[in-house]
């Protein structure tokens, strides 16, 4: 919402204030000036001057000789390379030393003749040239006859004026007016308001119109209209133009003009229709049929649903209420008399229509925030007014008001206010007086009730203002947010801890940064496509994901139901910028629909995934370091499962059948047959398209995990006896997972071995093709006595029969 | 005889000069004062001497034996010293040159930026608390006191999964959440940190996924100048001792009154520049006093019962903590620009 300080002005008295106070002042009230700035760039020294003569330039074909007469001693000589320049015009002239936006003007010669100014452009003016007809764009700006001759332009175009940005809060419809602005900086400073009183008088009626209202819709609270006959479509005064043009709106002709200021002025859109247009004389509001149809004033047909109102005749629509009007009823410049239409619709309709018809407009953006009711006469009549004055037109109808509201319904809403509740809200000890001389200032009634209550009957065009909180806020912005003091919450004490789940959540991020993984943040959007790149294929789970209605972009359509993609992007943009080790996790959400089309929540499950690509160490002087391999991402997930409290007995690995692991290089973590997670060597086809080198992949489920951990611990006692090693060397088949034969191991060596560990697995020609040679580390201990070495031997030697009947295992020698 | 002795003495010391490691010394002692050395062998020719002769040689050579043995040791703990000398020098590293270094793993940025504001809150009393990022309308909108074709809606582009699900706009659906969990119990302390999403094309300072942290309050007789007391702590920890704070007007549907709340420009310190507009104060989070009818509807009747709420974006927080210029950065996780967080930082 745009403001000009002068016509604000006009409403409210700003003498002793700046356009800067005003702006600080309203900003620190919540009605913030997002920028200010001066009409038009600095212009000094231009002047409206008469064209007397138009000659050709004697060295150019495309410059012009002009005499101009500025009201100050002999006329000037002035060169114009503009085509629509011609005598009799007033035009604006910067005279010798006159200040442009663009710059200085001073006479010079050009092609040998000297020219003694410059005949400005809007443009040059520093205007809109956007906004502006295109009549005044091409060519210098061709002011009206009337413009007296020698005055500045300065003031003649009011250009001496300030516009404010207003960012409203959307709350504060009642600012998206000058009226309402008014009100507030009258609020500020406690001055009082002056809206232009437009009674239009029944005596003024020379001729009689007949036309009639009916209203068949509910979404049509108030419907005001006016006959305004004899109008002259003109351009509308320079001065309403310039304030119409300084808010951002073009300016188009007299009666279009005149709505617009009015609805700017008031906050109260109005339409003007061309009174032959309307059937029977009948306007009628209603609900649109279905699949009827309105050609709108830019000419497109439009099917509008039967959600929207339509202001009709008895025969036809005759334009879509509150949004835009019909083609069939345009003001044009044959139009005898017109319409006038005040009116308030329904917020939400409008909004609706306008949303679903791409056609928001200044009219819809207030009929959707909701208009006040009481003065849509009064707008009426100023317009009506207006058009009198700017269009010669006769007022050939008193105002017509149809409403469906009941009175009491309309009547002046009432909140009662209890000075203890506001003082103990803001914590700040305003007193009764303090909050009736802020209703004062907002031109709020009040009834005092008691030294504790009094109620406020708050005004139509303060809609936002309902509860009693609302009125706290009125007193706190008024007396001002900084006047709150600062106090200590008191209460109940709180103990502020991390849940279980945050705890952990913490611990393992730490344990992932201790071991060099960088943590990376990745968007939950994605699309489908991308699972193509890891090898996924239909049916795979993933491929169930959920889908947005309103995407914005084909790469975000759809919540992720797997990280890896995301990883290995990351992976490729940072291997694109020379990075060659990547060591990244990420904890992120997943998203599983319950359903597709998901219809309900999803599960969202929080994962712990990362990737390694590229050297274990950094490369050093202290020789050769080695590349990351499946047991690194092994180690690491186990190291962090321990972290976890998952003991290693827990957990059982299973090779994965994921399409994007390297076959034989990883495997699915369970735990009581859940699956927990899953990490392996991804494969080389996709770790090449991403540009990659060999990369290793984890994936943990964080919900899973949660489920297993134990989080209480109680030491064992250390022992007291000496423990007994022995290392055996067994020589198995190459295929057999060498945790079956430690399993073998813990099940067949009785309760006194206290630890079995793999510290060698060694193939080769010393033990045949198919073979190889586990060599473990088993510890004895009895907790009452020293084991002899016969015990200890005929425990070796069960073990050693039952890997012989397992496995086929032989000690290797 | 004594002649012999003296040219034997000569020689001995003329040899131990060149003798400069540990093996030629031995050498030579075993040569000249071993047992079957030329001293030995001397005095067991002495019994071919006369009687009167014997003292005066035995003398003699007892002297030579002296002054040898004396030079020899001298010589000795010298080549030792030398030794070790060489040793300690060959022992010595370069201690410039790199150590294994491990590699170091960064927090990422709005993670370090949460978890420092969660620390302070738990200091508070608070706890934590996240939500689904797949909201319902409910909850997103309807029990935050935003009915359907609210014009405040507009303020929020959403991401619709369909017309009753969504993915939420803010972390402010927890508070509706939480408190419909927890009535009547009192207090409620939480603050929920999380991703969040607009529909909005990203550029430097817009992006379809950021991150919010929530707070709430609720309790008997909670008032805005308690809201004041938390954020003013609060600040000055965040961003340093002599923080203060501005409270502006503002608008949300479920807080009432609502605030902006301004903190003095960390780069300026308030003298103005152009991250602060030269305005001298930076637009930190929005607050304000819960809504009696998100009260209501989260299931808090009771009259005296108040709370205060306040959010804010951790992107922003971090842009202003660390000088990242361009949001995107943060879901770029460029590894030039994560090495830089291994170190500590505020
Ligand atoms: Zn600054």
């Amino acid at each position: 919402m745009k403001i000009t300080w002068n016509w604000l002005g006009e409403y409210v008295d700003l003498a002793g204030l700046t356009p800067e106070k005003v702006a600080t002042d309203l900003t620190n009230a919540g009605i913030p000036v997002e920028w200010m700035q001066p009409l038009s760039g600095q212009v000094k020294d231009v002047v409206i001057g008469k064209v007397l003569t138009v000659e050709a330039h004697p060295n150019a074909d495309r410059l012009r000789v002009c005499k101009v007469d500025v009201a100050k001693g002999d006329p000037l000589t002035i060169v114009c390379g503009a085509k629509n320049v011609a005598p009799d015009q007033n035009v604006p002239v910067a005279i010798d030393g006159a200040i442009l936006p663009g710059g200085k003007i001073k006479r010079s010669k050009l092609r040998g003749v000297e020219s003694q100014g410059m005949i400005c452009s809007a443009g040059e003016l520093g205007l809109d040239a956007r906004l502006l007809p295109k009549e005044q764009t091409q060519g210098i700006f061709v002011l009206p006859q009337d413009a007296p001759v020698g005055e500045s332009i300065v003031s003649y175009l009011s250009l001496d004026d300030m516009v404010m940005e207003l960012e409203l809060t959307p709350n504060r419809s009642d600012c998206l007016s000058l009226r309402g602005v008014a009100y507030e900086v009258a609020a500020l400073y406690g001055r009082s308001i002056h809206m232009p009183d437009a009674v239009v008088k029944e005596s003024s009626l020379a001729e009689k119109l007949p036309l009639s209202v009916e209203i068949a819709t509910e979404h049509c609270s108030l419907y005001t209209a006016q006959v305004v006959s004899n109008l002259k479509l003109s351009a509308s005064p320079l001065w309403m133009q310039m304030r119409l043009l300084a808010v951002g709106t073009r300016p188009i002709n007299n009666l279009v003009d005149i709505t617009n200021y009015v609805m700017y002025e008031w906050g109260q859109p109005l339409h003007a229709f061309d009174y032959d247009a309307i059937s029977e004389h009948k306007i009628v509001v209603r609900q649109a049929h279905t699949t009827e149809t309105v050609m709108t004033l830019d000419g497109e047909v439009r099917e509008v649903s039967s959600s929207a109102i339509l202001i009709a005749d008895p025969q036809k629509a005759l334009g879509l209420a509150g949004v835009m009007g019909g083609r069939n009823s345009e003001v044009t410049e044959y139009t005898r008399a017109v319409v006038i239409e005040s009116a308030v619709f329904d917020p939400v309709s409008t909004r609706q229509v306008a949303r679903q018809l791409a056609l928001r407009s200044e009219a819809s953006l207030r009929f959707e925030k909701g208009i006040d009711e009481d003065i849509t006469l009064q707008a009426l009549a100023r317009a009506a007014q207006l058009m009198e004055t700017f269009a010669q037109g006769n007022i050939a109808s008193n105002s017509i008001a149809k409403s469906t509201k009941i009175v009491e319904q309309r009547q002046v809403k009432q909140i009662a206010v209890f000075v203890k509740h506001i003082q103990s809200l803001l914590g700040y000890a305003i007193s009764q007086s303090e909050m009736l001389e802020v209703c004062k200032r907002l031109g709020f009634t009040v009834r005092v009730v008691s030294d504790e209550e009094f109620h406020v009957f708050v005004p139509s065009r303060r809609q936002d203002i309902t509860i009693e909180a609302d009125m706290a806020e009125e007193f706190a912005r008024l007396v001002g947010y900084d006047r709150i003091p600062v106090s200590v919450m008191r209460g109940q004490l709180t103990a502020g801890v991390l849940k279980p789940a945050q705890h952990l959540k913490r611990t393992l991020r730490n344990f992932l940064l201790d071991r060099g993984l960088h943590e990376v943040w990745t968007y939950s959007l994605t699309a489908p496509k991308v699972l193509a790149n890891v090898l996924i294929d239909e049916g795979h789970p993933a491929t169930k994901m959920g889908m947005l209605l309103n995407p914005l972009s084909e790469d975000r359509v759809g919540l992720r139901t797997i990280v890896l993609p995301s990883l290995l992007e990351v992976a490729a943009y940072n291997s694109n910028r020379g990075q060659k080790n990547i060591r990244i996790f990420e904890f992120a959400t997943i998203f599983l629909p319950n359903q597709i089309p998901m219809l309900d929540q999803p599960v969202e499950a929080p994962h712990i995934t990362g990737l390694l690509s590229g050297q274990v160490e950094s490369v050093g002087p202290h020789g050769e370091t080695r590349l990351f391999d499946f047991y690194d991402v092994s180690g690491i997930v186990h190291a962090l499962l321990t972290t976890s409290g998952i003991a290693q007995d827990q957990i059982s690995l299973v090779r994965s059948k994921e399409p994007y692991y390297q076959t034989g290089q990883c495997a699915e973590i369970y735990s009581k047959n859940v699956l927990i997670g899953s990490f392996g060597k991804i494969k080389t086809t996709v770790t090449e398209c991403y540009d990659l080198q060999e990369s290793f992949y984890f994936d943990l489920d964080f919900f899973m995990m949660q489920k297993l951990i134990k989080s209480d611990l109680t030491v064992r006692e250390l022992p007291k006896t000496p423990g007994a090693e022995r290392d055996l060397a067994l020589v198995v088949d190459r295929d057999l997972p060498v945790q079956q034969v430690v399993d073998a191991v813990k099940n067949s060596a009785g309760h006194e071995l206290e630890n079995v560990s793999v510290f060698d697995v060694y193939t080769g020609d010393k033990v045949g093709a198919d073979k190889k040679s586990v060599a473990l580390h088993l510890v004895f201990r009895a907790d009452d006595r020293t084991l002899t070495d016969q015990e200890i031997l005929a425990k070796v030697e069960t073990v050693l029969n039952v890997v012989k009947d397992e496995f086929g295992a032989y000690l290797r020698f | 005889m004594l002649e012999r002795l003296q040219a034997m003495k000569d020689q001995a010391l003329a040899d131990l000069t060149n003798k400069d490691d540990i093996v030629a010394l031995e050498a030579w002692r075993v040569m000249y004062l071993g047992k079957k050395g030329e001293l030995s062998t001397a005095l067991r020719s002495m019994g071919s001497l006369s009687q009167e002769e014997r003292p005066v040689v035995g003398q003699v050579v007892n002297e030579i034996r002296a002054v040898l043995e004396q030079t020899f040791e001298t010589k000795r703990s010298q080549v030792l010293q030398k030794a070790a000398n060489e040793e300690e020098r060959r022992n010595q590293l370069d201690i410039t040159l790199p150590g294994r270094t491990p590699f170091l793993g960064a927090e990422h940025p709005l993670q370090k930026v949460i978890r420092r504001i969660e620390d302070i809150f738990l200091g508070f009393g608070f706890t934590i608390e996240e939500g689904p990022h797949v909201e319902t309308d409910y909850f997103n909108f309807e029990a935050l006191n935003l009915p359907k074709d609210h014009p405040a809606r507009d303020m929020q582009d959403t991401f619709y999964i369909h017309s009753e699900l969504l993915l939420r706009t803010h972390t402010s659906p927890m508070q509706a959440r939480t408190l419909l969990a927890r009535q009547p119990e009192l207090p409620v302390r939480i603050i929920v940190p999380g991703r969040v999403y607009r529909r909005d094309d990203d550029d430097a300072t817009h992006s379809h996924e950021f991150t919010q942290m929530e707070g709430l309050v609720v309790d008997h007789g909670i008032s805005m100048s308690d809201l004041k007391g938390v954020l003013l702590t609060f600040a000055k920890e965040l961003f340093g001792e002599h923080q203060q704070i501005r409270l502006r007007p503002s608008f949300f549907p479920f807080t009432e009154p609502s605030a902006e709340m301004d903190v003095r420009c960390i780069y300026c310190g308030g003298d103005g520049c152009s991250t602060c507009k030269h305005t001298g104060w930076i637009e930190i989070l929005g607050c304000g006093m819960v809504h009696p009818h998100v009260l209501t509807m989260g299931g808090y009747h009771e009259e005296g019962i108040t709370g205060f709420a306040f959010g804010m974006g951790m992107e922003r927080i971090a842009m202003l903590l660390y000088g990242i210029t361009d949001i995107r950065q943060f879901y770029m996780n460029d590894l030039r620009l994560l090495d830089q967080f291994t170190q500590i930082a505020r």
